[in-house]
């Protein structure tokens, strides 16, 4: 009786799990596993005959493609303005919005915009006020700061595309903090402020230490999609002139499906994106956790 | 000393609301701009980029709606949408609260399975992807498209929906079953009206991903009769390069239905967002 029971159960279980498990073996399952294999292989797309060449193309990715290197360095760079500027503005927009009576919700609406529409909008966007309104302002207003090549210039076509990823990403972390912070004990702060202790003091003891939960996943958040960053680089500079900001993601996505079709290669450099991802959030989880509890 | 207090208090106010103020003209510059050039004429932008159109006129409005087929390429948006939320639901929901309800090893194995994937990037996946999507007959279709997102989106669905049932009393459950209602019976009439609260993050969730998603639909749509808005977007935008009135009209165009959905469910879209980035 109590076996028939069980097998009942799982019976009902599988039933319940199997369309899901369907779908979720079919497109990620079996592709991820299959990107770690092909990633072992001389596989190009192409040619329907290819064979194991171990780690020759993880090999060749780490020291024999200057193009993928840079782009390494040049996401890295990108990853460690957003990771640091993103959630700084998120949490004094949030800050600041908090502190605002009747005109809270509006700010809120508007910051958080950008967040419901694709990058490749916003980029497209973007584009127009980079060559077509900083030229004009520079021609008719007298901002001459704006004279600059922004998008053809790889130096400054990086902070343009810090520019709209932020303008993109932080209203979502905002809305983040602004939860965290209407978490925090408004009785803490009186107690502060009683006292003796400054806006700044408050914020620095009491409030920062607060919401570091939610600074993890802020952080967390950053981290995972700056790494994976595309629709604003496409759309901006399509990775240019030449290369030169070039994204991982992007470089990827040439290699695979641009003008070589290395489908092998290009999974190395895909599982390569993934293990440098998964290690760098592990350590943050690990380390930001722990300075979590003692806080 | 407490006047002083009041108006140190009182000028810090002004100067943070002024801060806001200057943010929010910059968060909304690009898309003023947007909306304003794309009400002009070519000449009328270069002569002003910052002045109103003399006239309205939405000659490029109609011209952006016929380069992009826009009622098409919203209507494909719409099935890939549609298709993909309604597996994604209904697929986790089920899932996630089997897997929640069942004690075990094996329960305990697939909830993991699941969750095992949330961390791999989609570019890691992407190229087989696309030929296990051929040899499925599913690439190329917008359906088949929505049919791809489930595989991608049932994870952080379950286990959201995971976490969640574990608030819903057993007893529930317990005493339908007492009454005679079935498995399936009981799922879909007692436990899923009462996961509304998480389906709704859910739905909020996923339809901001995949209407906003370029990527797959960029792998996967090959037909441009099959293109959703964005992808008629960026093509429009390959096609005239520098005929910023008509793409400035296809990015007002292809922005409209998600601005018109925010400004109406924003309360629930902002909520949805921070429940779901805090419990996952």
């Amino acid at each position: 009786m109590r076996l028939t029971k069980k097998g009942k159960q799982t019976a009902a279980l599988l039933g319940f799990v199997f369309p899901a498990l369907a779908f979720y073996a079919a497109f990620m399952l079996a592709p991820a596993f299959g990107g770690a294999a092909y990633s072992l292989t001389n596989w190009n797309g192409l040619n329907p005959a290819y064979g194991w060449v171990g780690f020759a193309n993880y090999a060749e990715a780490l020291t024999d493609d200057p193009a993928f290197l840079r782009s390494l360095a040049f996401t890295a760079k990108f990853v460690a303005f957003m990771v640091v500027l993103q959630n700084a503005i998120a949490i004094v927009l949030a800050v600041f919005v908090e502190a605002m009576g009747r005109s809270k919700a509006w700010f809120r609406t508007i910051f958080f915009m950008p967040n419901m529409l694709s990058m490749i909008i916003g980029g497209f966007m973007w584009l127009f006020i980079f060559t077509k309104v900083s030229s004009y302002l520079v021609e008719k207003a007298g901002m001459a700061f704006l004279d600059r090549s922004w998008i053809g210039d790889p130096s400054y076509s990086f902070y343009a595309i810090v520019i709209v990823s932020l303008w993109g990403g932080v209203g979502y972390l905002m809305v983040i903090y602004i939860a965290a912070l209407q978490g925090v004990p408004r009785s803490l702060k009186e107690a502060a402020a009683i006292d003796g202790a400054g806006a700044w003091q408050t914020f620095r003891r009491i409030t920062l230490p607060m919401i570091y939960p939610a600074l993890t996943i802020g952080v967390f958040l950053t981290l995972n999609s700056s790494f994976k960053a595309f629709d604003a680089v496409y759309a901006l500079t399509g990775g240019g002139p030449g290369r030169a900001t070039q994204v991982v993601a992007l470089n990827i996505f040439e290699e695979a499906f641009g003008f070589t079709n290395r489908y092998g290669y290009a999974s190395a450099k895909a599982m390569i994106l993934f293990l440098i991802i998964f290690l760098i959030t592990i350590v943050q989880l690990r380390f930001m956790k722990t300075r979590e509890v003692e806080a | 000393m407490s006047r002083r207090y009041g108006l140190a208090g009182r000028a810090g106010a002004a100067l943070i609301f002024a801060s806001l103020v200057v943010a929010a003209a910059f968060t909304l510059f690009p898309i003023y701009m947007g909306v304003l050039n794309s009400l002009k004429t070519e000449g009328e932008m270069l002569t002003d980029i910052l002045a109103f159109p003399s006239k309205l006129q939405f000659g490029n409005f109609a011209d952006a709606f016929e380069k992009t087929d826009y009622l098409r390429s919203l209507g494909n948006t719409v099935v890939v949408a549609a298709v993909g939320l309604t597996g994604i639901i209904l697929f986790a929901a089920m899932a996630g609260y089997k897997m929640s309800r069942t004690p075990g090893k094996l329960s305990g194995f697939l909830f993991g399975l699941f969750v095992l994937s949330m961390l791999i990037p989609f570019h890691s996946i992407m190229i087989t992807l696309v030929r296990i999507s051929k040899d499925l007959a599913v690439q190329g279709s917008t359906v088949g498209l929505g049919f791809i997102y489930i595989g991608l989106g049932v994870s952080m669905a379950i286990f959201l929906y995971h976490g969640f049932v574990k608030s819903i009393p057993r007893e529930l459950d317990e005493a339908a079953v007492v009454d005679g209602c079935g498995e399936l019976r009981l799922f879909f009439v007692v436990v899923f009206p009462l996961l509304l609260p998480v389906t709704a993050t859910i739905a909020i969730l996923n339809l901001l991903w995949m209407w906003n998603d370029f990527l797959l639909p960029l792998l996967m749509l090959t037909d441009s009769k099959d293109y959703t808005l964005l992808l008629s977007t960026n093509m429009l935008f390959g096609e005239y390069n520098n005929d910023w009135a008509a793409i400035l009209a296809s990015l007002v165009l292809a922005m409209l239905p998600v601005i018109v959905l925010y400004l109406l469910l924003q309360k629930y879209i902002l909520n949805g967002i921070a429940d779901g980035a805090i419990k996952s």
